[in-house]
């Protein structure tokens, strides 16, 4: 028995989607018409009910696909201000804690080498439009570096990438789920956060990068013959993207500071180069960031804000007067922008603090308190 | 057919739900595309204050990833945006009317106007009762106005209903039901009252 024979009132009709969407489309896949001029007393309701929703009409779906993509972004970004006060309350009780969780959890890592199923297979040369276009649907915010100057990008984990000329990054505002993923295509130089629970993964071309913390650079511009990866501290994982959808893991390429890789697109081969100093082009290529020791030895902070302003080409502000006679000894080297800022102004004292603009970067500080 | 299509759309719903709980940024991403749109037009009903709304809104979907711990695991993922959404304006307005002493804090209005499908409507008859229709229906209290979008628009049950509008099951159903009865008494017996309606307001 058909549940549409006991109906009775227009409130049945109303609330049948079936009924409703016959009415407005004409869509007639239960064979209403039919239905209906079985009984007389059956179609006097039914052409009551029509007439209820012929004058019951709401506005057509009209939002642009770019608005709620818009508006989804800006929910990531609310969400990350949300977060971001939250952790701040979570330090405040226990300043180690994300210490503890990152050791316990590198031995973890390993086994979770699984993002391969996310990806289509069968195009070996997925360039950055076809791998952002297929995660579009996440919200990515791209950077595009037009100047003549590197950029400094920071990302919400806490690390920087400073992005040289005619090169696009995208990132998500918000990092969320089991990996920190972004789009290189160009040259960048990565100095990734420490967190073992979450990899960071850079997709550039044809390569894929995996680090947990460390520092590198990896020069994929599409109109070149090579995608290069030098690595500074730290440890990180290089496979082709092919290997990745062919799911194959063995072929993971592991390389330690002053390693570097290169990619010959021509042939698909990888040239690991164990000792950088002898490879010309990679000589060459060196950049300012790369060269400038953050090992600090007693060192004035004016001294130590000069170096970071040179490195990220940023401008630091900070009361000259009341630092005068700080000194540091601290090393660097492996930290994000933000970190390194953060540990001097720890070091420096409780009432120092940071805020950072873009390329602007204002210390707040009473001087040191020692 | 069509039902079966709706119920694969729960099951979706259900399956996205569980993975948003799960922390899954893909499932939601999906269920905010998928239902920004709905829950735009439905704040809109209540203010006038586009921008307001869409903040509200995406503050619920902000929660809903703060909060995906602790959401139950069984919920019906429309009826829950809607009424989230509904509560979220509801507190706006309260708070705004602190300071613009309106102090009638429990209910925020349906202002919402039905229209008319004008495209599907071929003979002048028809055309008429229908516009005799839609504005009786547009003349309802805001509640029951409300109740039928809910009911009939968005798919939500009397219960889901009932709980948004925070009454018990049968006064929504009356909401309901009363909105439907008296309008048909109305148009049925007021044809020139009606008329006299419609000429004063077009």
């Amino acid at each position: 028995m058909q549940k549409r024979n006991k109906y009775t009132e227009i409130e049945d009709f109303l609330a049948d989607e079936s009924f409703q969407s016959w009415v407005r489309t004409k869509a007639d896949l239960e064979n209403w018409e039919e239905w209906t001029l079985e009984n007389s007393m059956r179609a006097k309701l039914v052409e009551e009910a029509r007439l209820w929703i012929l004058a019951m009409k709401i506005p057509e779906n009209n939002l642009h696909s770019s608005i709620i993509q818009t508006a989804l972004v800006a929910t990531w970004t609310k969400i990350e201000e949300n977060e971001a006060s939250t952790k701040k309350e979570i330090k405040l009780w226990n300043n180690n804690w994300l210490k503890s969780v990152a050791a316990v959890l590198v031995f973890g890592l390993l086994g979770s080498w699984t993002y391969s199923h996310l990806f289509i297979p069968n195009n070996s040369t997925q360039i950055y439009n076809e791998l952002i276009h297929e995660n579009n649907n996440e919200g990515l915010v791209e950077q595009t570096n037009n100047s003549n100057k590197p950029q400094i990008i920071t990302l919400s984990d806490g690390s920087s990438v400073l992005l040289q000329p005619k090169s696009k990054l995208s990132y998500p505002k918000i990092f969320v789920g089991n990996e920190r993923r972004v789009y290189l295509s160009g040259e960048g130089f990565f100095e990734i956060s420490k967190n073992p629970k979450k990899p960071f993964l850079v997709f550039a071309n044809e390569i894929v990068t995996k680090v947990v913390g460390t520092s590198f650079r990896i020069s994929a511009f599409s109109n070149e013959p090579n995608v290069e990866i030098l690595v500074r501290t730290g440890k990180v994982k290089v496979q082709s993207n092919e290997m990745v959808l062919s799911f194959n893991k063995k072929e993971e390429i592991t390389l330690l500071p002053n390693e570097a890789l290169r990619f010959t697109r021509k042939s698909s081969t990888f040239d690991k180069i164990t000792d950088i100093t002898k490879d010309q082009t990679l000589i060459h290529s060196v950049r300012t960031i790369e060269q400038l020791s953050f090992d600090f030895t007693d060192i004035p902070v004016s001294q130590i804000f000069k170096t970071i302003e040179q490195a990220y080409l940023v401008n630091i502000e900070f009361p000259k007067d009341k630092l005068k006679d700080c000194h540091l000894t601290t090393s660097l080297s492996d930290q994000p922008l933000p970190e390194k800022l953060k540990i001097i102004c720890k070091a420096l004292g409780n009432n120092t603090s940071y805020e950072m603009n873009g390329n602007q970067i204002i210390i707040n500080s009473d001087g040191c308190n020692y | 057919m069509k039902i079966k299509s709706l119920n694969t759309n729960c099951a979706d719903d259900s399956l996205l739900w569980s993975r948003l709980r799960t922390g899954d940024e893909k499932a939601f991403s999906v269920l905010f595309t998928k239902y920004y749109e709905h829950l735009v037009r439905y704040g809109n009903s209540f203010s006038n204050h586009a921008e307001k709304v869409q903040d509200c809104i995406q503050d619920v979907f902000a929660d809903l990833w703060l909060y995906k711990h602790s959401l139950s695991d069984n919920a019906n993922v429309k009826a829950y945006l809607l009424s989230s959404v509904r509560k979220r304006i509801a507190r706006l307005q309260e708070r705004d009317h602190i300071f613009s002493k309106i102090t009638s804090t429990d209910s925020i209005e349906f202002l919402f106007d039905f229209s008319i499908e004008h495209k599907l409507i071929i003979d002048e008859s028809t055309a008429d009762k229908v516009n005799q229709l839609n504005i009786l229906i547009n003349f309802l209290p805001s509640r029951q106005k409300e109740a039928l979008y809910l009911r009939y628009h968005q798919g939500l049950s009397v219960e889901q209903i009932a709980d948004m509008l925070d009454v018990n099951y049968q006064s929504a159903n009356n909401l309901l039901h009363r909105a439907l009865l008296n309008l048909r008494k109305e148009w049925n017996a007021n044809i020139p009252l009606l008329l006299l309606l419609s000429s004063s307001i077009l």
